[in-house]
């Protein structure tokens, strides 16, 4: 057991799983000979060679089919996009190609797309992009967001053994966060033996009575601050992290808000058709007479992200604004 | 004529004898060859692509089959028991049969919508395709997608999407599959014209000529890409050019000669099974028909085109003279295939009408692999 970085953590997946089945391989631009824009693959080409590590053209509709037709034909490959902005190149590939495949009885795509989402530092327009949206409509997708190094290692293994298409969202944000520096519910073992986390499971990161925050991907680290605040003024607040958006833990969301009665959803995409909206509606269906209070949404403005950091930062959901929505929550 | 011709094949083309190219003339007695930056012509030795009798039997079945197939669904199509649209391929049967025909049971064709032939000859089920076609149970996507979008998953046939350009790239990954795996094979696949104008399209050619992925693709050029024709659609003399731009070889061919089609694939396969890499082969044909059962293409089309197309390079018709001629099969071997192929289209519609529907309680089963 050992604490390691996200992006150790993705690094030790794949480089696991490509030791253990060679039917996996990787694709992508600048990940062999470079190790990648963010390194997670460095070293890589070195040891698995160039025919498993292939640094492909930059042509993310060529490779990202390619990649697919090497699925139907017996092979797992894993396909990093430099930006999760630049999955939008192989769009018609994975929603029309992909993920409708089985349904047409044509056989399993078992494919991983690595998407590094998120905004990350000024990364502006076409570098920040919170992608599940994109994805979420389509059926045949799995669509996963690891917010720990744990998760991040135990959902790509899992990623790459699962037969169906699955968008990783992998968060450029946490690569570099050293596990001490993370609140403690973050800080978690990453085992050095072999594991997956299962999808389609939430993990309740604390505890609570008044009402439940549930969220995902890089927004946890502002639930949690904002929970701990609402704690010091008396108010019990239930942080869920629902790590898998397809399939999603529904069990997990109805039981805690069944529980408190108060429903705050956060996430750091746009809130207008953002995955929130349809957490929404599965509550206001499903437990409308268990809620004391309307449900809340925090989310990013209805505008693309901007770079300028006073811009970027009133763009993005912060602690302060999740602080606010809590405390109306709980004084309805 | 034949001098001509053999003399120029050992001098290099010069661009602006390709400018005023004409498929139906110039394409008569010879094909383009290119390998680098040069292209020559190429006279065909017709006598050398005699096929013995066995082997006519089958090609002519196969050929036969795909229109009897088509014209039955066709037909059908007018009956009322096809939902949705149907395209058809007549005038491209033997650029079908003759490419398919050339790969192994264990290799892949990825065909697009135009390729009946392919399909028959790669070992699909004329009863399939038909309950396909019907949205029946029993075809091959279960009622789930319909018309040519089929694949066949027992033959190593795969399924394709209508948006063009998608299936080079996942063919040239089938092929990388190989590749990798190390299987000797080769991967077979279609674009039409209309569709290298993709960036797909570009994408995979340049992805499998840089890893020499074992792949050939052929351009179905049939001169239309639904309304469009070619003097809106590129602006080079001929598509199989690109060829050099990628690093790849390159054919310009009649592709409504069944034996021409494929001496020139099977070679491309040889050559991507021994790991040179692939081969870009234009195939030109002329569409005879519109471009689905909807489209009135009498308005568009350039008939005076059309019917000297129709009238001199039918697939079919070609290559029933060339059996005569040749003195391979008789007129009356040539009638009975016909018939069986027309008894065995009319044999599997009924067989597919037959098969239930699928059952609406199934209706969102299946999106995920277990």
């Amino acid at each position: 057991m050992s604490l390691i970085t996200y992006r150790e953590a993705l690094s030790a997946a794949l480089w696991e799983e490509m030791e253990r089945d060679e039917r996996v391989f990787l694709v992508g631009e600048d990940i062999g000979l470079g190790g990648g824009a963010f390194y997670i693959t460095k070293g890589f080409q070195q040891h698995f060679g160039r025919d498993r590590v292939v640094d492909a053209p930059l042509s993310e509709a060529g490779f990202t089919g390619a990649a697919i037709g090497a699925a139907l034909a017996g092979m797992r490959p894993v396909v990093e996009y430099q930006f999760a902005d630049f999955v939008t190149e192989a769009f018609k590939m994975i929603v029309d190609f992909a993920a409708g495949n089985h349904y047409r009885r044509m056989g399993p795509v078992p494919i991983v797309l690595r998407l590094p989402s998120a905004a990350l530092v000024s990364g502006g327009p076409y570098h920040s992009v919170n992608p599940e949206s994109w994805f979420f409509g389509t059926p045949g997708l799995k669509i996963v967001a690891p917010a720990t190094a744990y998760d991040a290692k135990g959902m790509l293994k899992q990623a790459i053994r699962d037969d169906n298409p699955v968008i990783f969202m992998e968060y450029k944000k946490f690569y570099n966060y050293r596990p001490a520096d993370l609140p403690p519910q973050l800080q978690i073992d990453v085992p050095e033996s072999d594991y997956t986390v299962p999808f389609g499971q939430a993990r309740t990161l604390r505890e609570g009575e008044d009402l439940t925050l549930l969220t995902f991907g890089t927004s946890v680290l502002e639930a949690l601050e904002a929970a701990q605040v609402l704690e010091r003024e008396g108010v019990s607040a239930e942080v869920i992290d629902l790590r898998t958006l397809v399939p999603m833990d529904k069990e997990a969301i109805l039981r805690s808000v069944k529980k408190t009665g108060k429903l705050l959803i956060l996430h750091e995409a746009r809130k207008r058709g953002g995955v929130g909206g349809e957490i929404a509606a599965l509550i206001a269906e499903e437990v409308f007479e268990h809620l004391d209070a309307p449900i809340r949404r925090v989310g990013a403005p209805d505008c693309p992200v901007p770079l300028s950091p006073p811009l970027e930062k009133a763009y993005l959901p912060g602690t302060a604004q999740v602080v606010g929505a809590l405390r109306e929550l709980a004084a309805f | 004529m034949r001098a001509k011709i053999q003399n120029a094949a050992s001098e290099p083309v010069r661009s602006e004898e390709l400018a005023g190219l004409d498929f139906f003339r110039d394409l008569a007695d010879r094909y383009l060859s290119i390998e680098g930056l040069e292209a020559r012509w190429v006279p065909i030795q017709r006598e050398d692509l005699r096929p013995g009798k066995p082997d006519a039997l089958r090609l002519h079945h196969l050929l036969s089959l795909t229109r009897a197939v088509e014209e039955t669904l066709d037909s059908a199509f007018r009956s009322g028991h096809i939902p949705g649209t149907a395209f058809f391929s007549r005038g491209n049967e033997a650029a079908g049969v003759g490419s398919a025909s050339c790969l192994r049971e264990e290799e892949w064709l990825v065909p697009m919508h135009r390729n009946c032939g392919a399909h028959l000859a790669k070992g699909h089920p004329p009863v399939s395709i038909m309950a396909h076609f019907f949205g029946r149970a029993g075809g091959p996507s279960e009622g789930r997608d319909g018309n040519f979008h089929m694949g066949y998953r027992p033959k190593k046939i795969t399924q394709l999407i209508s948006h063009i350009g998608t299936m080079v790239p996942i063919a040239a990954g089938i092929a990388w599959a190989a590749k990798l795996q190390r299987n000797g094979q080769a991967v077979l696949t279609y674009i039409g014209d209309g569709g290298t104008s993709s960036g797909d399209f570009h994408e995979a050619m340049n992805f499998a000529a840089v890893r020499k992925f074992p792949l050939a693709v052929v351009i179905d050029n049939n001169q239309y890409a639904y309304k469009t024709p070619l003097s809106d659609q590129y602006a080079c003399p001929a598509l199989a050019l690109r060829a050099s731009g990628y690093g790849v070889p390159g054919f310009l061919i009649d592709g409504t000669d069944v034996l021409l089609v494929r001496e020139v694939v099977s070679r491309a396969l040889e050559r991507a099974r021994r790991g040179g890499g692939p081969t870009l082969i234009e195939s030109v044909t002329m569409r005879l028909g519109g471009h689905s059962v909807y489209d009135r293409f009498t308005d568009y089309v350039d008939m005076e085109k059309f019917k000297l197309w129709q009238e001199k390079r039918d697939p079919i018709k070609r290559f029933d003279q060339y059996l005569i001629e040749y003195e391979v099969l008789t007129p009356e071997e040539i009638a009975a295939s016909h018939a069986r192929a027309r008894r065995e289209a009319e044999e599997a519609r009924d067989a597919a009408l037959k098969l239930p529907f699928p059952d609406p309680a199934k209706v969102a089963e299946g999106v995920f692999a277990e």
